[in-house]
Parts: structure tokens; C-alpha cells; sequence
């Protein structure tokens, strides 16, 4: 091919690059960069002036409102995208973390509790044994004689169980034992040596946040389009799928109006995520290179129509690798890459060659371990980039013979912080041309005109694109260019031109670029969702995208370009664009979908649906088996009560098999508040804690006196004087103010009936203790619930609480709340040390307001 | 609170942006207009100095809008670009660059010459390296254009010149051009950077009047300074330059010699290797063999006939003399483990049949003397050239076979 014979001018510097860029937003806009004049010294009297920029392109208009699903979805891919969420503290510990160091906060202690709860065998597995007889397992007591050398580990279980229940308590407190084991086990209970494991996981956290940022292992792409031969109306669309993305799919698909899979797919299985598909033509058989990230494999689909693809060859890389190419121009040959900086030449036949290992960048010094290498117009010469540059070295002396290609630098006119993103060969629209994409730009280069791009232009993408496809156009019309970004799933169609009336000249980007949809662009066009069923469908399309590939296809006279989109879920849409001949009136894009394209959105949604419609078992909400609550024997005793016992039992019953609730608790009194109880405060049963709630309430004094068995008898008189005072004093309040105190009352009843055991402290040596003697008006009323009436029945302490608590949760209003009209004379029956403590209650409850 | 209503401007700012953007990338051109003019109102009420320059982007934005919406005309579009001319007042070299440009491509050559001369005599503060390099650029373009005048201006002499008819004040004006356009155009290529157009017009002037040292000056030095890029047009102009001006054969050569080190793939290789076969010299016509198989070994020449003929030629001629075989041994040693699947494969020899009769001749030819006679393009090609019964592939099949122990001396 014949180089141009003039060429736009340009400035050439050298060194790092100076450039700041403008405005992001709008940097590669209204701009014709250069001009040429194209009669010069002719003896034509009109020159004529083209612009490097902003030319006449061609018109490819969308012909659909927005992507449509091509296949069903990937159901079998229900891992969820991580998010950095996962990985980053929040909450106060953040906060806390912050203050000293600012940036995201990698979560490293959960990663590591996390290590020790998967994967307990790795962690203590040997130990384990060597101590198992030390250790006791079991409900029963350990035996004497072996009691010296045994830790009851039952025991230190339900402690730790405890604990978790507990977690975010404000009054936690570490068991002694616990601490105790703690401290003695620390240093030898892990077998893998702590500190290298720290060092392991927050390597790997570190690895994981920077791939949530910026993922390059996707470079590339995973999507390829497999052309038919001339002629024949059906080609293969190569991708990955399953749950981890590990299987390798050849579909054939139709390409009438609308692309269509015809028949099954090809599948294949491979130990490893499918990072990239690389594909080229040579000798008319398709070969599909296949890289994941410690595998790399080669499999030939022959030209003809129906002909199985066959996997070739497999290599192994000790490093991941990070770029895999086939050539255009010799069967079974590609080259791979591995990130660090090795390059190799792999042919099926000859084995692997290493051209080239150097582990530091080419131009100037740059961390990221990323490389990528690809065939030029000489077979035998390849290109190796890294994040600084792109060079050309002859595989038959790599050493010796190379030359750079392109340098982030002033030579390229670079903006500061600038880096190659994806370079490929654009050797179907012109044998010596290469793409060069960064953050910013799109360079194309020529290997004739080293470090000088001959086209530069802003992209603007919000993500630096990782994949690119090409359509070469025919004699006289543009080169369509796509460039697409995984994170933000971005695509643009960008036109260039090498050539003007059968001559080659010098490159120029036509028309104006062109937005194409996102997967998630077709929200819109599902039909309404339940919320939470519309926000799995949005994060589902919102998932960034792993591949892109085109096809260009005539029909008659109507051109049509196919672009297909696979998402890192797996799922492939496509979306068509139309070419429009330049007079006609441009048609206005369409806004809803066509009846076609509306029966593919729901039968992918339905297909998702069907699928997520049994979410995984642990997702269900924990619930309180039958059996755990009640004995037959117990629910034997139940019956045959009182028709309320039997409803009661009946709705519970049927609520647990269904394993739903009890939506209305259908009693005849209707008073029943809709909320439920709150939970009870934890109660304290050590002494101190009495001690220190009592100094809080203020009454620390009181305390005293009760705790000090000298003062018995005086706190009894005391108690006598003051329930008279109090029964006079209420003769002379209104009928609001019993009211007010019977509330309290209640309150502090069920405080106490809830706890097993009550404080210890506060009891006072006559009369019997509350518990056991609620008010006898309440036994009717409140019957299922009392503790005596569970007692009665034989329900042990232990599981009343359960009980109440269940029944508190699952009824509308807490039974308890129907006790609310009491009469005056329950007052009479109120324990001294209750009626004493809903004083303090009721004191402690108005200090603050008091105090401040 | 003045923060806030800062961050929230500044969100909005950006959210408008992001439409407009949206809009433009989607060819929806009224629309992102009507987004474009209250994002100019909104800025209206920003006080903030932020780093962003919106006169820039509303230059940008409001010209990419303006290209290309269906209502717009000339006229409105450069009062739009004048009054970005007092707004983006950093960028006013690049903005009345930007708009000669635009009147040129759409032919107002008039227009652009007036606005690139208003362009030159523009001073404001300290220019900076940017609106230096700017400034050279616009004075480029404003000889450019003086060279064109000229050219115009001569073709009138010319073709008057018969008539005997002196028309004094068109020589004048002529002359006058001359030396704008030269003075502009010299200044910038001696700055490095790829200047095609400049180093042509201003040789063509050089050459007009004579002064063929300095045209040769020039063309060297824009060849061979090495702060220039290695641009394969210079050597090219350079070549061609001398051959105008009938240099020596040997200084063609050198010329040559140079361009195939740096692009062995380059179209002049052909006459290159014309030229080294024509020279009586035996290193010479070494070199010709080698800068033949060098052009094949490019993905680009792979169906191209003049090459493979010109390799065909070399090669009989090697052979039927049996004089350097070596040297065919030698080329064949570099590529004996890749042309074979390359250019000689079996699917190759088909579509070579099918597509290109005269090319599968010239190819099975060079494949018969490298790999033999049993190699599979030979045997096809020869195969179905003897089915067809053309009597060039019978004597192609004969010669081969006549000289098959060849292949054995030049493979070992």
C-alpha cells in the first residue's frame, strides 16, 4: 500500500509530555486540528482544502430504541459483583480509621475472620487432632479423673455464641474464660503463621480494590464475531458464560432482520475465567485464541458452514497473563504476553518462544505490570506495549532489532498522565496501521511513520475503552471504528478514511462520533417490576461490560452494522445501526421498541425471573422451628382448653408450617396496639451493674441500705409506712394519675416476668416473689401468656421467654398491651420492691429533663 | 451556605454538561443547542473561578453544534466564533485557526486569508510556548495561501506568456506573493515536525526562481536532520527532486538506499529494485534481491504482481545462469520457516487461481525454485495451469523441473 504523499502537518517535540488537556467534557469537539490543500501547483485555478477532523462521513443511524437481549440470560451466573462495600470499612469504624489516613479503608480484619470460619480445616486442622482429647466435647460433665488436662469446649461454645448475639452491645463484655483461652492459645493455635497471612490477605484486598477501580485484565474483550463464509447468511459468536465465566460458547447465529441463535451452542469447559477471546482469519480457517488468567488456548474453526470448532493446544503461564493475539497472517501462530513483562511468539507447531523479559517499562517508569502485543504488517515483527509506549521488535532478533512506534510523550502531543490503554492492529483496513487508544485519545499509527500518529482525536469516554472493533470499509468509504468501555459500558463509532478517490492520503476522521447504547440503556424497555425485582434488573444490566464485537451486513441495498455487547454477567445484546444515504431526511431514531424486539425483553426477563424466583435457602429469614418450642407432649397438654387456646394454636400453627406470620391475632378485644413491643433492655445481673444503675438513677444511698442485711427490718417498716402514704395520696390524685402509674406498673411487670432469673437483690425477704405472683385478675386476661399459667403447663423457665418473646413478634400488639384499662384495685397487689423500683423508674426517666 | 450553592452550581453545571454531551454524541443537534444556550445563561449567575474554562467549552461545544445542525448557515456561524474570539480570550490564536480552517474547507479562501492576517497582528500579555507554536501555524497557513496566489498568478503568465503580452503589475503582485509566502513558509520548517505541504510549496517556489542549492538544502535537511521525525515522504521529495534535476544514478541510489533501511515496504522499493538490477555492479544487484524479498515479506505487497514478477524475473535469471546462487540461499535462510505457510499454502494457491491467473503463475514460479517441485503450491497451480492447457504454466512446469537439484543446494 502506498504511503500518502502529503501529510498534515504537525509539530514534532520530544520528552514527557507537556500537554494538560482541555476540558474533558468537550476536548475533542470543534476542532478540524489541520488542513490540507489538494492541488497544489496544479494548473487547476480552485484549490480545495480538507480537514483532518469534522469531514463528510457516512450516516448509520440506530435502528433500535435501545439494546436487545440477543440470547437468553446467563442464568447460571448468580455471583454477585463485588463492591466496595465488600471490601471497605463503613460504619464508625471508618470514621474512626479516617482520621488519621484519608482514602478508602480496606476492611481487612473481616477478610480475616472471614479465612478462619471458611476455612477452619487449613487454619487449626492439625492441632486440631493433636488436642483432641484435651478437648470435651458434649452436653455431659467432664469426667474427674481427666478433669486436670480438658477443657469443657461446650461451654466456651455457648460463651462465643452468646457473644455473637450480643454483637454491637454496648454492654458487652468478654467472658473471663474466653480471655483466658484467648491468651493462652494465641501464639500456637493457627498453623498458618499469622503474619504471613495478614501480609497474603491485604495484598489480595489491595489487588481486589485496585480491580474494582480499574479491572485491565478484560483488555481486549471476550466477545468475537466468527464471519461466515462469503455468502453464506449465519456466522459464530464466540463467548464465555456459566457461573464463573469459565465455559467457552460457540453459538451460530442467523443474521436475518433481527440476529438470531440458531441451534445450540458449542461449549466447552475450561478451569479458569475467560478473561479475553482473540480471533483472526488466516488461510480461511478461523482461529480463536482464548485467555484466561493462568491458561492460555487455541482452537481452529474451520471456514465452512456447521464444521465443530477443535481445541488445539493449551498453555500454561506461571504469571497471569495479560494479552493474548492471534495472527492474520500465519495459521496457529499468536503471541501472549504475561504481565511482568515477558513476551512471547507461541506457534502450535514449533512450541513457544520468548522474545523478550523485562520486567521494567519500555520509556519511562510506570507500576502496572500490564502488557499487550500484537502482529504488524511483517509476520514476523510484533508489537509490545506496555502502559508507556508501543514498540516493534523482529521476532528473529528481538534483541538487536526494534523500533519505537509510539511513545506517551511529546512526540504524540500526550497530556500528563497519560497512558496506552489498548493498542491494536488495524490491519484489514490497512496493512501498516495501528490503533493506539489511552484514557484520553485514539491514536492511529503508522509502522512507516514511527511516533508521529497520522489521526489523534479526544474520545471524552468517561472509562478508558479496553476493547475496539474494526470494519474495514470497502474502496472509497470510511473505516467504522467502535471503542467501548467496560466499567461505564460506553460504546462509540467513530469513521476514518485513508483514502480519497482511489489514492491514499492521509488519515481523517469523518463524521461526526457517535454514542451507541449501553445494556443498560434497555431498562426503560422492560415492563414495570416489583421494586426490589426492578433493582436486581438494574444492577444485573448495570454490570460493567467484558466484550464487543461487529458485523457488517448487506441486505440487498440496505447496509446494516450489528453490534453485539456481552456484559460480565454473561449476557450478549446487540443493537443495529443503518446506514442512511446522505440526502435522504435523517430518520428520526426510534423511541419505543418494535413488537419484536418487545417479545425479546420479556422472554429474557422471564427467563432472569424464572430463575432468581428461589433465591438460595440461607436468604430466607431465620425462623424458630415447631419442634424446638414445644414437645408433643407439651402441645398435647395445650389442648383442650379454652376455645382462645385452641384458635391461638391453630393460627400459630398453621402460620409455622407455612413458615410466614400470624397476620391478625384475632381476640375479642380489639384494643390492641399496632406496634409491637420493643425489645426488652438486656438485664443486669451482677451486683456492680445494680450497683452502678442505682448511683446513675440517683438512689445509690438506697442501694446501700437494702443490700446491707442490718437494715432488713427497718426497710420493711419503711416499706409499710410508705405503701400507706402512697394509698392515701391516691385517694386524693385523679383517676389520671392511677393511670399513669398502672402503665408503669405494667411496664415493669413484664420487665421482670421476661427475665430469667430476676435480680437477685431487690427482693425483699417477706411476701413471694413477683414473678410468681402477678396480679389474679390477670390470669384470666392475659392466660396464654402469664408465667404461672406456663408453668402450670409444664413449659420450662428457660423457654417461657422464647414463647413470649415469639408471640410478642408474631401478634399485632403485645398481649400485654391489653391490660391497659386496669382497675384500681391491681394497685393492691403490687409487690413493695415493684412499686419501689417504677419509682425509680419514673424518677430516672425525668432526670434528664430536670438536669438539663 | 455560599459553599453549598457552590457545589450544588457546580453539580448542575456538570449534570448540563453531561447532557449536552449526551445530546451531541447522539446527533440530536437542536437538542443539545437548547441545552447549550441555558448552560450559557447558567454560567451567567457563576461567580466562582474554577479551573474549568467554559468559554473553551462552549467555543467547542457551540462549533460542533454548529457544523452540524440543519438550520445553521455560515453566517451565524462565525458571529458565534467572533464573539468566542473576545470571550476565550487565551485561546485566540487557536480559535481564528480554527475558523480559518473552517472557511477554507468550505471554500471562502478570501475570508480565511483576511482572518488569519487579523490572526498575526494580534497581541495580548506574554505569549506563551502554545500561542508561539500557534502563531508559527497561522503565519504557515498565511504563506500557504500566498503560495497558492502565486501559483494562480503564474498560470495566468504562463499561459499569457505566448501572447508576448507583459503585464507588469501581474508579475509584480506575483513576485510580491512570492516573497511572502516564502518568508512564512521558511520559517516554519525549520521547526521539527512533519511539514509535507509547506517543504513542497516552498520548493516549488525555490525551484521556480532558480535557486536549486537552497531546494536541495532544504529537502536534505528535512530528510536527514535527525530532530525531525523519519517521515518517508522527505526522502521521497528528496528523490524526486533529484531525479528532476537528472542527478546521478549513484546519489538516486543512496537516496534509496536510505528510505528501504527505514521502510523496506515502501512503494518506490520497485523502482529501487529496477534501478539495482539495471547497474552493472555485482553488490548492486545483491542488494536488488534483497530489497524484492523484503517488499514480499510485508502483509501489503502479498497479492501485488509487479512485486512477485519482479522477484520471478531475478530469480529465473539467478538460476538459469546458476551464477549467486548463494545469494538466493542466503535471502532464503530468513524466511525459509514462515513464507512457505505465508505466501506458498495450499489454500493460498486456489485463491490465487481463482482470483489472479497471471499472479499464481509468477508465485508457483519463485515456489518451484525454493521449495521444489513437490511443494503444494507448485504442484497446484502447475497442475491446473496444465489442465487448462495454457502454455506458459507447461513451460513453467518444465523449467522447474529441469532445475529441481537447485532446490537442493539452495535448502541445505
Amino acid at each position: 500500500m502506498e504511503f500518502p504523499d502529503t501529510l498534515f502537518p504537525s509539530y514534532f517535540g520530544a520528552g514527557p509530555p507537556q500537554g494538560q488537556g482541555g476540558p474533558a467534557v468537550a476536548a475533542g469537539w470543534g476542532e478540524h486540528g489541520q488542513v490540507l490543500g489538494t492541488s497544489r501547483g496544479c494548473h487547476k485555478a480552485k484549490v480545495m482544502f480538507v480537514p483532518q477532523h469534522g469531514g463528510m462521513g457516512e450516516s448509520w443511524e440506530p435502528a433500535d430504541a435501545a439494546a436487545v437481549p440477543l440470547l437468553p440470560p446467563n442464568t447460571s451466573c448468580s455471583i454477585p459483583q463485588l463492591v466496595p462495600q465488600d471490601i471497605l470499612y463503613h460504619s464508625f469504624l471508618r470514621r474512626k480509621l479516617s482520621m488519621d489516613k484519608p482514602g478508602p479503608l480496606l476492611d481487612f480484619t473481616k477478610q480475616l475472620s472471614h479465612f478462619f470460619v471458611d476455612h477452619p480445616e487449613d487454619a487449626f486442622g492439625s492441632l486440631g487432632q493433636l488436642l483432641h482429647k484435651n478437648f470435651h466435647l458434649g452436653d455431659s460433665r467432664v469426667k474427674k479423673e481427666v478433669r486436670d488436662n480438658t477443657i469443657r469446649m461446650t461451654a466456651l461454645m455457648e460463651e462465643i455464641n452468646r457473644l455473637e448475639a450480643r454483637r454491637g452491645c454496648p454492654w458487652k463484655r468478654l467472658i473471663c474464660r474466653l480471655r483466658w483461652f484467648a491468651h493462652l492459645s494465641r501464639d500456637w493455635l493457627f498453623e498458618v503463621p499469622l503474619g504471613l497471612l495478614g501480609d497474603s490477605v491485604h495484598e489480595e484486598l489491595q489487588l481486589q480494590w485496585t480491580r474494582l477501580l480499574f479491572d485491565d485484565s478484560l483488555t481486549g474483550g471476550a466477545l468475537a464475531w466468527l464471519p461466515p463464509e462469503d455468502g453464506a447468511r449465519a456466522g459464530h459468536l464466540v463467548y464465555p458464560g456459566g457461573e464463573a465465566m469459565n465455559r467457552l460458547y460457540f453459538q451460530e447465529v442467523v443474521l436475518d432482520k433481527l440476529p438470531r441463535a440458531r441451534g445450540s451452542p458449542a461449549e466447552f469447559e475450561l478451569n479458569g475465567r475467560i478473561q479475553q477471546v482473540a480471533t483472526a482469519r488466516s488461510d480461511g480457517k478461523d482461529f480463536v485464541g482464548i485467555r484466561s488468567d493462568y491458561h492460555c488456548g487455541v482452537w481452529r474453526v474451520p471456514g465452512r458452514a456447521g464444521a465443530a470448532p477443535t481445541p488445539l493446544q493449551v498453555i500454561h503461564t506461571r504469571v497471569p497473563a495479560s494479552c493474548l493475539t492471534v495472527s492474520p497472517h500465519l495459521p496457529g501462530e499468536l503471541t501472549v504476553c504475561t504481565q511482568g513483562g515477558s513476551i512471547y511468539l507461541w506457534n502450535v507447531e514449533t512450541g513457544l518462544q520468548r522474545l523478550r523479559h523485562d520486567p521494567q517499562t519500555m520509556f519511562f517508569r510506570d507500576h502496572s505490570p500490564w502488557r499487550w502485543s500484537d502482529f504488524t504488517a511483517h509476520p514476523r515483527v510484533l508489537s509490545f506495549a506496555d502502559r508507556t509506549g508501543l514498540q516493534c521488535l523482529d521476532a528473529r532478533a528481538p534483541e538487536r532489532c526494534h523500533f519505537d512506534l509510539f511513545k506517551v510523550g511529546e512526540e504524540a502531543r500526550c497530556q500528563q498522565g497519560e497512558r496506552v490503554m489498548l493498542p491494536m492492529y488495524l490491519g484489514r483496513a490497512h496493512p501498516s496501521q495501528h490503533l493506539v487508544t489511552t484514557q484520553f485519545s485514539m491514536y492511529v499509527v503508522d509502522e512507516r511513520l514511527p511516533l508521529v500518529p497520522v489521526l489523534k482525536w479526544l474520545h471524552m469516554m468517561k472509562a478508558p475503552p479496553l476493547f475496539a472493533h474494526l470494519s474495514p470499509g470497502d474502496a472509497g468509504r470510511s473505516h467504522k471504528l467502535l471503542l467501548g468501555a467496560s466499567l461505564t459500558q460506553e460504546m462509540l463509532l467513530l469513521q476514518y478514511q485513508g483514502e480519497r478517490r482511489g489514492v491514499q492520503s492521509a488519515c481523517q476522521l469523518v463524521g461526526p462520533p457517535q454514542k451507541l447504547h449501553s445494556i443498560s440503556s434497555c431498562l426503560e424497555h422492560f415492563r414495570t417490576q416489583l421494586p426490589h425485582h426492578h433493582h436486581l434488573l438494574q444492577q444485573r444490566l448495570g454490570v460493567p461490560a467484558a466484550g464487543m464485537a461487529a458485523v457488517l451486513k448487506e441486505d440487498g441495498r440496505q447496509e446494516s452494522l450489528l453490534v453485539f455487547q456481552l456484559s460480565e454477567a454473561g449476557d450478549v445484546f446487540y443493537q443495529r445501526l443503518t446506514h442512511e444515504e446522505r440526502c435522504a431526511s435523517p430518520k428520526p431514531s426510534p423511541v419505543v421498541p418494535s413488537k419484536a424486539t418487545a417479545l425479546r425483553y420479556r422472554r429474557w426477563l422471564k427467563g432472569l425471573s424464572e430463575h432468581c424466583r428461589d433465591p438460595p435457602q440461607h436468604s430466607y429469614p431465620p425462623t424458630r422451628g415447631q419442634k424446638r418450642l414445644f414437645t408433643r407432649k407439651e402441645l398435647q397438654t395445650l389442648e383442650g382448653h379454652s376455645a382462645l387456646h385452641r384458635q391461638a394454636r391453630q393460627q400459630m400453627r398453621q402460620a409455622m408450617l407455612e413458615g410466614g406470620r400470624i397476620q391478625h391475632w384475632d381476640l375479642p378485644d380489639s384494643q390492641t396496639s399496632a406496634v409491637p413491643q420493643p425489645p426488652e433492655p438486656e438485664q443486669d445481673t451482677d451486683t456492680l451493674s445494680t450497683r452502678l444503675t442505682a448511683a446513675w438513677a440517683g438512689d445509690w444511698n438506697q442501694w446501700w441500705e437494702k443490700r446491707s442485711s442490718f437494715y432488713k427490718a427497718q426497710r420493711q417498716r419503711a416499706l409499710q409506712e410508705r405503701r400507706r402514704r402512697q394509698k392515701r395520696g391516691r385517694r386524693w390524685q385523679g383517676l389520671s394519675a392511677s393511670f399513669t402509674s398502672s402503665l408503669t406498673y405494667q411496664s415493669e411487670l413484664s420487665e421482670l416476668s421476661g427475665t430469667d432469673p430476676p435480680p437477685s437483690p431487690v427482693l425483699p425477704g417477706a411476701g413471694s416473689p413477683p414473678r410468681h405472683s402477678p396480679p389474679p385478675s390477670l390470669e384470666l386476661d392475659e392466660g396464654l401468656l402469664s408465667s404461672q399459667s406456663l408453668h402450670s403447663r409444664g413449659i420450662p423457665k428457660e423457654r417461657r421467654k422464647t414463647l413470649r418473646d415469639y408471640l410478642g413478634l408474631q401478634a399485632e400488639g403485645p398481649p400485654e398491651s391489653l391490660e391497659f384499662p386496669r382497675s384500681q384495685d391491681s394497685q393492691l397487689c403490687i409487690p413493695s420492691s415493684q412499686s419501689q423500683r417504677s419509682s425509680a423508674s419514673q424518677t430516672r426517666r425525668k432526670r434528664p429533663r430536670m438536669g438539663f | 451556605p455560599f459553599n453549598e450553592y457552590k457545589l450544588n452550581f457546580g453539580k448542575s453545571k456538570e449534570a448540563c454538561l453531561n447532557y449536552i454531551q449526551e445530546a451531541v454524541l447522539q446527533k440530536q443537534w437542536k437538542r443539545a443547542a437548547e441545552f447549550l444556550t441555558s448552560y450559557a445563561e447558567a454560567l451567567e449567575k457563576d461567580f466562582s473561578k474554577g479551573p474549568s474554562c467554559p468559554s473553551e467549552i462552549i467555543w467547542r461545544i457551540g462549533t460542533e453544534i454548529l457544523c452540524h445542525h440543519p438550520h445553521s448557515s455560515m453566517r451565524e456561524f462565525s458571529s458565534f466564533i467572533e464573539q468566542m474570539k473576545t470571550l476565550a480570550i487565551k485561546r485566540y490564536l487557536k480559535v481564528c485557526l480554527e475558523h480559518s480552517f473552517h472557511l477554507l474547507c468550505n471554500g471562502m479562501i478570501d475570508e480565511a486569508s483576511q482572518n488569519l492576517s487579523l490572526a498575526v497582528s494580534w497581541r495580548f500579555g506574554e505569549q506563551s510556548i502554545l500561542q508561539d507554536k500557534e502563531m508559527k501555524l497561522i503565519q504557515a497557513y498565511e504563506g500557504l495561501l500566498d503560495y497558492y496566489r502565486w501559483s494562480k498568478q503564474k498560470n495566468v503568465l504562463l499561459e499569457r506568456g505566448e501572447d508576448e503580452y507583459e503585464d507588469l503589475s501581474v508579475e509584480r503582485e506575483m513576485h510580491s506573493y512570492f516573497r511572502k509566502a516564502a518568508l512564512n513558509l521558511k520559517e516554519i520548517i525549520q521547526v521539527p515536525g512533519v511539514w509535507d505541504i509547506f517543504v513542497q510549496c516552498y520548493v516549488d517556489l525555490l525551484e521556480f526562481y532558480g535557486d536549486n542549492e537552497e531546494a536541495r538544502q532544504v529537502l536534505k535537511e528535512y530528510a536527514y536532520n535527525s530532530k525531525f521525525p523519519s517521515n518517508p515522504n522527505a526522502h521521497v521529495y528528496l528523490y524526486q527532486f533529484l531525479k528532476r534535476h537528472g542527478e546521478s544514478k549513484k546519489s538516486l541510489i543512496s537516496v534509496l538506499k536510505i528510505l528501504h533501511d527505514l521502510v523496506p515496504s515502501h512503494e518506490l522499493m520497485i523502482d529501487f529494485n529496477t534501478m539495482l538490477q539495471k547497474s552493472k555492479k555485482r553488490r548492486n544487484r545483491r542488494l536488488g534481491l534483497e530489497v524484492i524479498f523484503a517488499v514480499l515479506d510485508y502483509a501489503g505487497w502479498k497479492e501485488n504482481m509487479k512485486a512477485w514478477s519482479c522477484l520471478a524475473r531475478q530469480v529465473k535469471q539467478i538460476v538459469s545462469s546458476e551464477k549467486h546462487l548463494d545469494w538466493i540461499k542466503q535471502e532464503w535462510n530468513y524466511r525459509k520457516d514462515w513464507w512457505p505457510a505465508f505466501h506458498f499454502s495450499h489454500y493460498l494457491a486456489k485463491r490465487n487461481w481463482q482470483e489472479n491467473e497471471s499472479l499464481s503463475y509468477e508465485k508457483a514460479l519463485v515456489a518451484g525454485i525454493l521449495l521444489g517441485k513437490d511443494c503444494k503450491y507448485f504442484r497446484y497451480v502447475s497442475k491446473q495451469g496444465c489442465t487448462a492447457q495454457v502454455k506458459r504454466f507447461q513451460t513453467l512446469k518444465k523449467f522447474v523441473h529441469k532445475h529441481s537439484p537447485i532446490y537442493l543446494r539452495t535448502s541445505g
